[in-house]
């Protein structure tokens, strides 16, 4: 069986590299294992899983970069703004492969919230249950990302 | 006497360190001593190049310290996957590093990510022609002039070597000097500047957030500044037969363009071409003046600038909407055209499936994608 990468290992791997300048983690001390449970708890309180949020966030990012950079109403309420980015990041975890580098910064109108979607955002979501840490640029809240379900509906 | 349990465990711990020392020592030691892989010699492209290296090294330093530079933006250690080679003999068997970045085509044609393939008996492979021509450039910045909120014109004098030999289309990577904690990077730009200009180098570079290389050129870089770049890469750029054109692009995806164009006048290339550039709004556009100017000065030639976001009220009075739909209905019929593209990865697919849909044949289409 696969050991479990240390705490120590983990912020190394999700700290500022020669590809991420600001890392994954924001400005969050919590270990990343906690950062991880937490969230996750507060996404079972909505009653849904990491795998369709990153179902639904590959949705909206996919319809927002059709906009060539113009503010697309993704669903009811809430807008993509597709911002070009040449070349590809790899995933912070070895062996994941590489990810586009474009971004998608989502704006809910009703409350002018925002967050910021990238391919590999998405990807950390969904293999990993990660939401980044807090301060990251690329955080997502995970209820504000299952409000999206209840906005497309 | 016996010992007490405490004092056991602490000496089988360290026994046991003691042991995994030994033997990393031990390894390190035969892998410098007994496995000395001696000369190994290197063939590219079916013996037009034969190099020989000294075994150990990974494929792709030994071929930088040979002057073949694989471009690469992680520094070896196989998460960027740019330096992918066809390893036709003698690379061993793909390591699970790489897996992940090969696709099923590659891995069939034993494209290799060159730094995880370690040289240790004769190697056979096959890299693109024109990377024997990539050099490493020291340049000093002679302008960094803004054409957009977010894009700027960089400029760069050549010093050594002084002078640079690429085609119209090609691109060349970037290194960033260390700045607040940030490691040196590699980012790759195309070139936007006309290729009998041997002696500078100008590129379109975007800002990006938080990007390490660009938040380096655009708040850092000074000019007169030294900075270093490799280059050219590449296979983007005309090719040599006399269908008309379509070029589309959007923000930075002007620069290889502006380069084709003004070396299509240069060299008095008279096909027909017609380029669309996809904006937001009238404040994204940029060089529109030096465009319709070409437009006298090149054969048949017409730019087409299409705005998405423009204000209704504006006074604009060309083409408004996504690029896509100003390109089918400026050419219905695009059958005997080819296209060249360049921009983000969204851009490149719609436009992709527009032409195709229109008649012209996948083959035909070049894109150089932000990927």
């Amino acid at each position: 069986m696969k050991e479990s990468p240390s705490e120590k290992e983990l912020r190394e791997r999700l700290g500022p590299s020669i590809f991420s300048g600001e890392g994954f983690l924001g400005n969050d001390t919590r270990p990343v294992i906690e950062i991880i449970s937490n969230d996750l708890a507060l996404l079972d309180k909505t009653g849904i899983t990491a795998d369709k949020i990153a179902e639904l966030l590959t949705e909206v990012y996919n319809k927002a970069v059709k906009g060539f950079g113009a503010d697309v109403e993704v669903f009811p309420g809430v807008y993509g703004k597709y911002n070009e980015s040449m070349g590809k990041i790899p995933s912070p975890f070895t062996g994941e492969g590489v990810f586009p580098k474009g971004e998608v910064v989502v704006r809910y109108s009703a409350s002018g919230d925002e967050m910021v979607l990238t391919p590999l955002s998405i990807h950390l979501i969904k293999a990993h249950g990660f939401f980044q840490g807090r301060g990251s640029r690329y955080r997502i809240e995970p209820e504000k990302a299952a409000d999206l379900l209840k906005l497309k509906q | 006497m016996t010992s007490l349990p405490w004092q056991q465990i602490l000496l089988s711990i360290g026994f046991l360190c003691a042991i995994g020392l030994t033997l990393s020592i031990l390894l390190i030691l035969a892998e410098k001593k007994i496995l000395n892989y001696g000369t190994c010699n290197i063939d590219i492209n079916n013996g037009d190049k034969n190099i020989p290296v000294e075994g150990g090294s990974s494929l792709l330093s030994s071929l930088a310290d040979n002057e073949i530079f694989i471009p690469s933006a992680c520094g070896g250690r196989g998460t960027c996957a740019y330096c992918k080679v066809q390893v036709n003999s003698g690379g061993g068997i793909t390591g699970p590093i790489e897996i992940p970045y090969l696709s099923k085509d590659e891995l069939e044609k034993n494209v290799r990510l060159s730094c995880q393939v370690k040289v240790r008996k004769d190697l056979e492979i096959t890299i693109p022609e024109e990377l024997f021509s990539v050099k490493k450039f020291k340049a000093r910045v002679t302008e960094k002039k803004s054409l957009t909120h977010d894009i700027i014109e960089f400029k760069m004098e050549l010093i050594s070597p002084a002078d640079i030999d690429y085609k119209a289309g090609q691109y060349v990577q970037l290194e960033s000097e260390k700045y607040k904690g940030r490691d040196s990077v590699n980012r790759a730009y195309s070139v936007s500047s006309i290729p009998s200009d041997k002696n500078n180098i100008e590129l379109m570079i975007r800002k990006v957030p938080d990007g390490i290389c660009t938040t380096w050129v655009f708040d850092h870089v000074k000019t007169g500044q030294e900075v270093a770049f490799s280059g050219p890469y590449g296979d983007f750029g005309l090719t040599d037969n006399d269908a008309p054109i379509i070029f589309v692009a959007g923000g930075s995806g002007m620069a290889p363009i502006w380069s084709i164009l003004r070396d299509m006048k240069e060299k008095n290339i008279n096909r027909k071409a017609i380029y669309f550039f996809g904006a937001l709004t009238e404040k994204d556009l940029f060089y529109t003046e030096e465009l319709m100017s070409l437009e006298k000065d090149l054969h048949d030639f017409k730019y087409i600038p299409a705005l998405s976001n423009e204000p209704d009220k504006s006074s604009w009075q060309g083409e408004r909407g996504l690029v896509t739909d100003v390109l089918k209905r400026q050419i219905p019929d695009m059958a005997g055209f080819e296209a060249y593209l360049c921009g983000s990865p969204g851009m490149i697919d719609a436009c992709v499936e527009v032409m195709k849909e229109s008649g012209i044949p996948e083959s035909d289409i070049f894109f150089d994608k932000f990927a």
